[in-house]
């Protein structure tokens, strides 16, 4: 079996696996389509005055994204993790061709595929309740690029959380402190101009600033994104080579 | 013939040994294996030689350090000392050669059996038909089945088939029968003589004695992270499962016979213990079964029922583990142990 045969078979058994937790896909989807309709449509965003949502509407499509380019990947990769080492599946796969690269590689496709779904839907859902006009330009292909990459990101990042934490629950609860921080402020919902200036290193710290300001040029304020990709992918090369190094092996 | 941790292999032709290939190189040799956790001592300087084609049985109480040992050959942990597989380090085995079955193992509960068998075998560069290996397991009748619906039993027989779905020349089952009926152990039997008939090597650990005594060529017992006997079954049983024994079952009147009687209508011969049904007779060869009939009878004892017994593994397990059971104690016992095997 080649690498690649090794990894669309681990691909398939954990996408057909995820897709027959009904309660995990519901959620996987229904989750940012709440942060959307309470956000976007029912606290709205005011342009003219001050606060959490003072910019047009459009500058906040990338935190829209961000909802699940963030938060899936973490939380998904490292329960599965997690799982993995409860159920004693890695010591089994130690015994078989497929290598930890490989099983990340695997468990990122997934995670790719579950997310560029939910990516569209919530485009739609933010066209359908919000004010927002996103500019449509040829750029706009690479919009599903920055999507990739960060997922990628993210799963390698998922992947450390799920090795560092000794349970399930430890691993949503690590997720959810180092998604929520992240969500927030790396130019997604919260702009610079709300921070105070010592602050704003972490914001050019966080892998999320470039994925926000790399969709945002795209699709609200047409801008260079090279940059920003260039930067995401670099990241995401480096914490997809820790995460792989990460999964564990051995006890 | 039983050997201390230090001799590996037996002097005497194991049995068992016409499924080995004479003058080949062991598949699994280890030599002073160590392994700790923290202040705990797993293995304490293992010694241990699995021959080709051999069915190699590891028994041994909780603790021991039997899955720690699984763990080290088959590179899922890390030990001191030499450990080869395949005349290699546990890690560096093409893997295609090893199958293994972890003794805690619970794969993805939403894929049916047919699809993890096709997973695990989707793995490798070659793999044995999926309904054939289900076919073996005896899981062939719920092969649609998610593996979270299944039972324990039919769990564990689909675990048993993604250890042999690349049809590996050195097979680790760590505990395969627990939770399975008698009819689906006889199954994993069968499955496991044929595996071993076909040469394919099996380093077996379980709890079931019977089981380890069937199909075991040799067996290695494991106590505090050390060997302390190795040999054929018949060979440890021989040495350590001493004498057998005919239990006489006495009915409401066994608090009232009197035992030394009955040791001395025997002469002394065989040795005479009370137990909570009756009696037992230790050293009761088949030949002198008429004469302690006879000795019952002339101390005036009216018995319901006899069994004899030869002694078994499970004998030999628990004299050497020092969990000999003590029916009079009402439980197990710390008893005396063979400190001179170590």
């Amino acid at each position: 079996m080649t690498r690649a045969g090794r990894i669309a078979t681990e691909a398939s058994a954990a996408a057909r696996s995820f897709l027959r937790r009904r309660t995990a896909v519901f959620f996987t989807f229904f989750f940012p389509v709440i942060l959307v309709v309470i956000f976007g449509a029912l606290v709205q965003t005011q342009p003219t005055g001050g606060g959490l949502f003072a910019e047009p509407a459009g500058y906040y499509i990338p935190g829209y994204l961000a909802v699940v380019v963030l938060f899936t990947p973490l939380s998904r990769v490292g329960s599965e993790i997690a799982r993995h080492r409860d159920g004693g599946r890695f010591e089994k796969l130690a015994t078989t061709p497929l290598s930890r690269t490989e099983w990340l590689l695997a468990h990122t496709l997934v995670n790719i595929a579950i997310i560029g779904a939910a990516s569209l839907l919530i485009l739609g859902l933010v066209l359908a309740v919000t004010d927002a006009e996103p500019v449509v330009s040829p750029a706009l292909a690479v919009l599903p690029v920055f999507v990739v990459v960060a997922v990628a990101l993210f799963c390698g990042l998922g992947s450390l959380l799920g090795a560092l934490a000794d349970s399930q629950d430890g691993v949503i609860a690590a997720s959810n402190t180092v998604a929520l921080p992240l969500l927030f402020l790396s130019e997604t919902f919260v702009s610079p101009a709300l921070l105070p200036e010592w602050f704003l290193p972490a914001v050019a710290a966080s892998p999320l600033t470039y994925f926000a300001r790399g969709t945002r040029a795209i699709v609200f304020e047409p801008g260079p994104w090279l940059g920003d990709l260039a930067v995401l992918s670099v990241l995401a090369v480096a914490f997809l080579a820790l995460g792989a190094y990460a999964v564990p092996q051995t006890d | 013939m039983n050997e201390t941790a230090a001799a590996s292999a037996p002097d005497a032709e194991p049995e068992g040994a016409d499924r080995r290939e004479a003058g080949t190189e062991p598949v699994v040799a280890g030599d002073g294996v160590r392994k700790s956790y923290g202040d705990v001592v797993a293995l304490d300087g293992v010694e241990v030689r699995v021959e080709p084609g051999e069915v190699f049985g590891l028994i041994g109480p909780n603790g021991a350090g039997k899955t720690t040992l699984v763990r080290a050959l088959t590179g899922t942990t890390d030990a001191e000392g030499v450990l080869e597989v395949f005349g290699v380090p546990p890690t560096e085995v093409d893997p295609q050669r090893v199958g293994l079955l972890p003794q805690s193992f619970d794969p993805p509960e939403r894929l049916t059996a047919t699809e993890l068998v096709d997973y695990y075998g989707g793995l490798y560069d070659a793999a044995r038909d999926t309904d054939a290996v289900l076919r073996d397991v005896g899981m062939a009748d719920d092969a649609d089945a998610w593996y979270e619906t299944l039972s324990g039993g039919q769990k564990r027989r689909t675990c048993v088939a993604t250890a042999i779905v690349n049809d590996p020349d050195l097979l680790f089952l760590d505990e395969p029968t627990t939770g399975i009926d008698p009819a689906g152990r006889r199954s994993i039997h069968r499955l496991i003589e044929r595996l071993a008939d076909d040469g394919t090597t099996v380093f077996l650990t379980s709890h079931a004695m019977d089981e380890v005594e069937r199909l075991a060529d040799r067996v290695a017992l494991l106590r505090d992270g050390a060997v302390v006997a190795v040999g054929a079954p018949d060979d440890l049983i021989a040495e350590h499962g001493g004498d057998p024994r005919l239990e006489v079952t006495l009915g409401e009147a066994a608090a009232e016979v009197d035992a030394e009687a009955v040791t001395a209508a025997l002469s002394g011969r065989a040795a005479v213990e009370s137990t909570r049904k009756g009696l037992r007779i230790v050293g009761v060869r088949p030949e002198d079964i008429g004469d302690a009939v006879d000795a019952l009878e002339a101390a005036g004892v009216a018995f319901e029922s006899l069994a004899w017994s030869e002694p078994s593994l499970e004998d030999v397990y628990l004299r050497l583990t020092g969990e000999e059971y003590s029916p009079l104690a009402g439980g197990f016992d710390e008893a005396e142990t063979e400190e001179g095997d170590r």
